[in-house]
This record gives C-alpha cells, structure tokens and sequence, in this order.
C-alpha cells in the first residue's frame, strides 16, 4: 500500500512540472483592492454624492461607506482563505461572516433614516430596480474577479466561497451606491440594496461553483 | 514528522518528482484509513486514495509550507469522498447488475472467457472501476464523456478503466487456472 501504484505514477508524471505556491489570502486581495476602490467611489464620480450629504456629515456618508467596503473585503479575504484546502471556515464562522455585514447595514440604515429621513414619494418600485440593477450591476465585475482568483486556489466548498465572494462584492458595491442614492427610506434600502448584496452572493456562489466544475473537467 | 512532510512537499513543488513517493508512502495508509471508514469498500477506498493523489498533486499549489499538511491532504480526501458520494446518488443507472447487459464482443473473443465468466468477474470488480470499463470499453463513452458524467477529472477515468481492466484480467486468469 505504501508504494506508489506506477499508472497513479504515469499519470502524474504527464503534466508534471514545478509550481509556486499561491500567495496567501491577504497578498491576493490586493489584487481586488484597485478594483472595489473604483466600485467604491464609481456612483458618486459619475453623478453626484447624496443630496443630503451636508446632513449626515462625512462619518455619515464617506465614513460608513469606507468601513461598509474595508467589511467587503475582509469578507472576499475570509472567501479567498476559504478556498484553501485545510484552511476552511467552520459553520458558525460563516454564519457570523454571513450574519455580521448585513446587520452592519440595517444599523447604517436605521442610522441614516434617523439623521435623515427621505422617503421614495413617486415612482418606488421604478425607483427600487434602478437601484437594485445598479449596485448589482457595479458589484459585478468584483465578483468575477474574485471568482477567478477563488478558483485558482483549490476550493473543496465553492459555493461557500463564492457566496462570501459575492456577499463581499455586494456590500463594496452598495457601499459606493448609498453615497449616491439620498432614499434612507427603511423600506426601500432593506428591499432594493440589501436585496441587491444578497443577489450578488447568489451570483458568487453560483460562479464560483460554475468555473471550479469547469476547471475539474479541463 | 510533519516538518519533513512541508519539506517533501516545497521539494515536490520546486520541481523533485520523487519526493512525491514519500508523501505517497507516509499519507497513503491515513487517507486509507479515513476513506475507508467512511465507504466501507476496500475497492473503493483504494480507488478513492488514488483519486486523493491525483488532486493532491492538482492542487500542490496551493499548499502553504507553513502550515501543516496533514490537515490539508486530509481536507481534500474529504472533497474527494464528498463529490465521489454526490457522483454516486446521481448515477442514472448502476452497474451492480450486469447480468442483463447485452456484451457485443467480436467473435473472436469469444474464445478468451465464457460471457457469463465475464459478467460474474465484472460483478467481483469494484463499482467505480466497473462503470469506467462498462462505459468505456461496451457502451463506447469516450474518458471526457465518463469524466463528465461522474464529475472526475478525465485522468481519473483513464485511471479507474485501467485498474478495472487489470482487475477483470486478474480474475479471469484465476477462472482460467482453477
């Protein structure tokens, strides 16, 4: 049993060359970091910071957003440790990876509604898709970047890593959203943002599942 | 004893083929033992620890040298086993009974084995190793298409025939000699 069975040692031997070993977790999300920087702050260059910016004051606006983000990718870190073999988080982890940043932002929601409340008078469902679309839509090219950098390690639960990726990606993206969209409407950021980070961590597992199939097969 | 695993694996990914063998040779009776307590098929477990080591070395990689890799090759036999149980639920059809499995082989080879030798030694092989010989070599599948359909790598197939082939013939020698 203990030696080497020579087919196991022929196939190895066909693709066999040296690697180098993939760089850990934190080294690879500077790789995301220019990416979620430019999602960060993409809505406002675009079009304008919120109109009630002067009202929430710079912790805020600029203040929420930035830690909203720095939890962003300490969730695709989290992901990116996740798809090492050996290094996966246990449950309650990942219920606390998953739970943390969504309680995170109902508490910036509740906080904002407090300091400032508007409320979505006309057009609330046409307003909700616009929003909806456009963060999931900013988050996106995150998500795949991140999927990609997941799934060149070697992730033994894909989709857990992808829906931390996802998640992630969501939150940077709706980061840089609420610095354009003034609704603090309860109602309308609980359903349409926080309804948007949780489609783009469907989208993340679904991904990340996706390309590590794709890549046993190849 | 892990230290000189680390070091054994850094060699294999620098690039020495040979340090593999001593991986292979501390690792392979643990992942053994753990495999086949959770298939409880000695056929399996050996098929399922080669499967080990072939995505062991896939995913050499993404081993850290600093940290152990006991824990490592052990979480990838447990993704191995994990798809391997998935793989085996979704099966559409299993090979357990092949009595009912029409053989066309060339009359020629008739002369080798009686068919119904054949199918009680193909019922003696181990079920992974059996539907990779079935599906390759009487229903035509090429190994991308077994691959596929059992969510294994394609060298994982080739390698399952194989065993398979070698198992059939080393049983029908026997049937030969007795």
């Amino acid at each position: 049993m203990t030696g080497m069975p020579h087919d196991l040692r022929a196939r190895l031997v066909v693709d066999y060359q040296p690697v180098t070993p993939i760089a850990p977790p934190l080294a690879r999300l500077l790789w995301l970091l220019p990416l979620a920087g430019l999602t960060l702050v993409a809505a406002t260059l675009a079009f304008d910071l919120r109109g009630d910016a002067a009202r929430l004051g710079l912790v805020g606006t600029w203040g929420a957003s930035s830690l909203q983000a720095v939890i962003g990718l300490a969730l695709a870190g989290a992901a990116l440790r996740e798809a090492v073999p050996g290094r996966e988080w246990n449950r309650t982890a990942i219920a606390w990876w998953l739970v943390l940043p969504l309680l995170w932002i109902v508490l910036v929601t509740l906080g904002s509604w407090e300091t400032s409340p508007t409320l979505v008078r006309r057009g609330w469902w046409f307003v909700g898709v616009l929003c909806f679309g456009s963060s999931l839509a900013s988050g996106l090219p995150v998500v795949a970047l991140a999927s990609v950098l997941a799934a060149r390690a070697y992730p033994t639960r894909p989709a857990v890593a992808g829906a931390l990726l996802g998640l992630g990606a969501g939150l940077v993206a709706d980061a840089g959203w609420r610095l354009f969209c003034h609704f603090s409407e309860p109602a309308h950021v609980l359903s349409a943002h926080v309804g948007a980070v949780l489609m783009s961590m469907l989208i993340g597992a679904w991904l990340a599942t996706v390309i590590c199939r794709a890549r046993r097969r190849s | 004893m892990d230290e000189r695993l680390r070091q054994l694996m850094r060699e294999y990914q620098e690039g020495r083929f040979d340090a593999f063998d001593e991986i292979y040779a501390v690792l392979a009776p643990m992942l053994r033992r753990y495999l086949l307590a959770q298939c409880r098929d000695a056929a399996r477990a050996d098929d399922l620890v080669q499967e080990t080591f072939l995505q062991i070395h896939r995913a050499r990689h993404t081993f850290n040298p600093e940290f152990p890799l006991t824990p490592w090759a052990m979480a990838i036999a447990r993704h191995v086993w994990l798809m391997h149980r998935r793989t085996a639920s979704r099966r559409p059809w299993e090979s357990d009974d092949v009595t009912g499995m029409e053989m066309a082989v060339r009359a020629e080879a008739a002369s080798f084995a009686d068919r119904a030798d054949v199918r009680r030694a193909l019922r003696k092989v181990a079920a992974p190793r059996r539907d990779a010989v079935i599906q390759h070599h009487l229903l035509g599948f090429s190994f991308k298409e077994i691959a596929e359909r059992a969510g294994i790598a394609e060298t994982a197939a080739k390698l399952r025939s194989s065993r398979g082939v070698a198992q059939l013939r080393t049983l029908l020698r026997g049937k030969g000699r007795a």
